[in-house]
């Protein structure tokens, strides 16, 4: 919750246990006040609130406690509720695509950019671009996990077979289907998508997620449409 | 899966909407929690309000408060 509501990558490496980090007296009375504050129904005992009382004022101690309090509410509301982690708006992250292929040198730092603004925006475990290129289909970019293999003949695996049927294939359980023909051994359900261009084939774009099911109909719509966006510059090259 | 719905940007009372836009166009996405809070508008609009006061510039450094939300999330184990 906090990284999304604009923590900084900083801030989150506070995760573990704050004697461990190089954190500051001040930002050590913090933690400990808010730790206290958090467990045991917020009672503090008088040291830990004596140690705060050192380093900050009382128009500090109430802007910090109020931090507290705040992201207790948040964390019990979204607990309660199974609130879904936030994901980039797929209307945003297309928009963000048509921007790159308009300024995009050529297809490779197109696609760079698009599993760049895919990957950590809709969290994928796994994502890449593959471009037909001969008689295969090429990786042009990915992020996650280095793949087993970076180029499919048509009909080969999952991604070929999406590069010749041209038909968008959503795996909820990669299980079930064996051998599952994954890019990745550690993938559990996978969404690929091929990249059509007139009649032919022009690439595959395909995600992997390391959960069973992690693909829904947004995911599916989201993908299709950046397809379309990167139909031109995969064909042109 | 959540068990509450969250609105979208259309379905939200029009009093509510510059807040979604504002958050589309910082963040490229509204947290999910404010469109679930939004079954209630006057209660986003001063949640959002206050939480605006809690971490925005204040007597301590934002920095700081970061970390702290990060911890109290973490002791909470709130994956949200």
């Amino acid at each position: 919750l906090a990284k999304q509501f604009g923590a900084s990558d900083e801030a989150m490496r506070g995760l573990g246990d704050p004697d461990r980090f190089p954190f500051s007296p001040e930002e050590r009375a913090a933690f400990r006040f808010a730790d206290a504050m958090t467990r045991e129904g917020g009672r503090v005992p008088d040291e830990i609130f004596e140690e705060l009382r050192r380093h900050f004022d009382e128009p500090q101690i109430v802007e910090i406690a109020t931090v507290i309090g705040t992201f207790n509410y948040f964390n019990r509301f979204n607990n309660a509720f199974d609130t879904d982690i936030t994901l980039l708006d797929p209307d945003v992250a297309v928009r963000r695509v048509e921007r790159a292929a308009a300024e995009a040198a050529d297809a490779k730092a197109l696609c760079e950019r698009v599993v760049e603004i895919l990957a950590p925006g809709r969290r994928y475990f796994w994502v890449g671009v593959f471009q037909r290129i001969g008689d295969r289909l090429a990786l042009l970019a990915f992020r996650g996990p280095a793949p087993a293999s970076s180029a499919f003949r048509p009909g080969e695996g999952n991604v070929g077979a999406a590069g010749k049927t041209g038909a968008t294939r959503v795996m909820d359980d990669l299980s079930a289907s064996s051998p599952s023909g994954a890019c990745l051994a550690a993938a559990r359900s996978a969404l690929i998508v091929p990249v059509r261009s007139g009649e032919s084939i022009v690439g595959v774009i395909d995600v992997e997620g390391d959960k069973v099911g992690a693909f829904d109909e947004e995911d599916r719509a989201l993908v299709e449409r950046i397809a379309g966006v990167l139909a031109p510059a995969l064909s042109l090259s | 899966m959540a068990r509450l719905t969250r609105l979208s940007q259309d379905q939200v009372e029009p009093s509510l909407r510059h807040h979604f836009e504002k958050f589309l166009a910082e963040r490229g996405n509204i947290p999910n929690m404010f469109r679930t809070v939004a079954h209630r508008p006057e209660i986003l609009e001063t949640l959002l309000a206050h939480f605006r006061a809690v971490m925005g510039p204040g007597t301590v450094p934002e920095r700081l408060k970061e970390m702290i939300a990060v911890r109290v999330s973490t002791l909470n184990s709130c994956d949200y």
